[in-house]
């Protein structure tokens, strides 16, 4: 049985439509209109207990709908869910006992009081033995380095410390599943890998099951282990991340340092299945698919235009992947 | 559940007692108003010393009640309910493992605490400089506290439905006012609800906003029967159920249709 399951999932929004300025407020006053929008459409995924995923997608994908629709927020418009045998938006306590969530933007902990007050909190809404309470917090502050932090008022906390916080207040009840909806937004590269080795120091020890959500890419190559990609409310991919990479990252980057140029080598080859991205009289960067040609064939189609003194090959990143994909230069499977 | 409740409470008290000097300035501002109301009665009372039966000391003794009674009754969740929806911040009420219902009235008793402390502190400073009639008599105080103590039961209902209605219109403010309006007016807070015409007055023992200010007031100078407060506390239950029924209905509606606002 998958720990999460998620079966045609549908959301509708309906949204005023209003026409601008104030004419068109008071005409929305006395006839409004409405139109619909799609924000999830038909994904379906199953997720067992442990994994690590990434879902990732544009702004306005769909991505943090569909995560308040898992954690029962939101009532799906059709379609079902169904988180470790529990229906979240019509059980939603019992749900809530099992899950924990973050917000990028948003905050549970108490504004004026101490971090630790809120701990204390959580601990009572949730019923924490004391002692798991204790073993949680101790091995928290420790990862997270909340030392320091636990006597302040949330309020005097930047926004890293903030967010330290609010994740271990996440994963202080040993939740069986954690959603965390952007939650390196905006936090310096330090604050980053403290959240991720935190993130993959308690999976692995609680096989907790992650589901995340971000724009920086390195969280995903750092954290997780499965990418499920929405493009306008439509999943394009879900898979490993390494199949992810050799589907779409075909493409690779050789930079070549050159001397004694002959002719302007991007003029000269483009008619070649390659493309010059950058060229001068001592470098060119030149980007080809590698399904269709090799390393070889472009050492001899570039030395036929000048000596080559040195070269360097970059196969793309995801980030490259997903920026094509965005554009639209890469033509997915549906 | 109950301690579940009582934490939340604590967790309010303690972040709105963090405020020292607003407790300051919500009492001397209740200070003025009393002081207005008591100089308005006074040109009054020039022309003969009984008004409605009672005699100047009476009515002063009435309004400093009033502004006692004032943050009890009036501070309420709406503002927190309404912010929180507004601005999509529904983590705590939402995701943890207490129910809408039992986190509001945790809220709603927190905010009981500090009201409490600023009522008490009111009367107390208002007895020394104005002077004030004592309760009719033990029993009479003790049934005033417990009718009290109904009333902001009620009032949690009401506002829990006042305050839901964001979800469907995004912002509280309106409510506010209505409901600012219907308890200055309904509670008595204004003048001693005999002083409306007839019609008001039927409408008023109706509602049960009276029972909030106006009857425990009553019950404190010993105006009430014994059978009559056992009528009213019998009036205030029904209450509770009837806003109670409704509150529910009216979430699992709005929980169906809820956009939690923002990324």
């Amino acid at each position: 049985m998958a720990m999460i399951e998620v079966k045609n999932l549908v959301k509708t929004y309906k949204i005023s439509e209003k026409e601008h300025g104030m004419i068109g407020y008071v005409k929305h006053l006395f006839h409004p209109k409405y139109k619909e929008l799609t924000a999830v459409n038909d994904i379906s995924f199953s997720i067992q207990e442990g994994e690590l995923v990434g879902y990732i997608g544009e702004n306005g994908a769909g991505k943090s709908t569909t995560i308040k629709m898992l954690t029962g927020l939101l009532t799906p418009t059709s379609g079902e869910v169904i988180v470790n045998r529990i229906v979240p938006n019509e059980k939603r306590l019992e749900n809530n006992r099992q899950i924990g969530a973050v917000f990028g933007q948003k905050t549970q902990l108490w504004w004026d009081l101490p971090v630790i007050e809120s701990f204390a909190l959580i601990k009572k809404l949730y019923d924490i033995p004391t002692r798991e309470y204790e073993a949680n917090l101790k091995k928290f502050t420790e990862i997270l380095d909340l030392e320091e932090l636990l006597e302040k008022q949330v309020k005097s906390l930047s926004l890293g410390q903030k967010m330290r916080c609010e994740i271990a207040a996440t994963f202080l009840h040993n939740p069986k599943v954690v959603y965390l909806d952007e939650p390196t937004i905006g936090l310096d590269i330090l604050v980053k890998e403290k959240i991720r080795k935190f993130i993959k120091d308690i999976n692995q020890e609680k096989k907790t099951t992650v589901i995340l959500t971000t724009h920086d890419l390195k969280d995903i190559e750092e954290v997780c282990d499965r990418i499920i990609l929405i493009d306008k409310g439509k999943m394009i991919y879900d898979g490993p991340k390494e199949a992810f990479k050799n589907q779409y990252g075909k493409h690779i980057v050789a930079e070549f340092v050159i001397q004694n140029k002959m002719k302007n080598i991007t003029l000269e080859t483009s008619d070649e299945d390659f493309e010059v991205i950058e060229e001068s009289e001592k470098n060119v960067k030149v980007k080809f698919n590698h399904d269709k040609l090799t390393i070889m064939d472009i050492v001899k189609s570039i030395s036929n235009y000048c000596e080559i003194l040195d070269m360097h090959i970059q196969e793309e990143g995801l980030e490259e992947i997903l920026k094509e994909i965005y554009r639209g230069d890469v033509i997915y499977d549906t | 559940m109950i301690h579940k409740i009582w934490a939340i409470a604590k967790q309010n008290a303690n972040e709105s007692l963090y405020y020292r000097f607003d407790l300051l300035l919500y009492i001397f501002n209740f200070l003025v108003e009393i002081t207005v109301y008591i100089f308005i009665w006074l040109s009054i009372y020039q022309n003969g010393n009984q008004i409605l039966g009672m005699d100047f000391q009476q009515i002063t003794t009435y309004y400093i009640l009033v502004v006692s009674l004032n943050p009890i009754i009036v501070w309420g969740i709406n503002e927190g309910m309404g912010t929180a929806i507004r601005e999509g911040e529904i983590l705590r009420e939402l995701l943890h493992p207490i129910s809408y219902f039992e986190y509001y009235f945790g809220m709603r008793i927190g905010e009981l605490i500090e009201a409490t402390i600023v009522g008490i502190l009111t009367f107390g400073i208002c007895a020394l400089l104005f002077g004030v009639l004592p309760p009719a008599g033990i029993l009479n105080f003790l049934f005033f506290v417990i009718v009290v103590c109904l009333a902001v039961v009620v009032i949690y209902f009401f506002e829990l439905i006042l305050g839901m209605t964001a979800f469907y219109t995004d912002t509280i403010w309106g409510v506010e006012v209505l409901k600012r309006a219907i308890l200055n007016i309904f509670s008595g807070m204004i003048a001693p609800i005999t002083l409306f015409p007839g019609f008001l007055q039927k409408i008023a023992n109706i509602l049960p906003f009276k029972d909030c200010v106006y009857t425990p007031i009553n019950i404190y100078f010993g105006e009430l029967s014994q059978i009559e407060i056992v009528q009213v506390i019998g009036k205030q239950c029904l209450w509770i159920l009837i806003l109670y029924v409704f509150a529910k209905i009216v979430f699992h509606k709005a929980i169906k249709n809820i956009t939690v606002n923002g990324g």
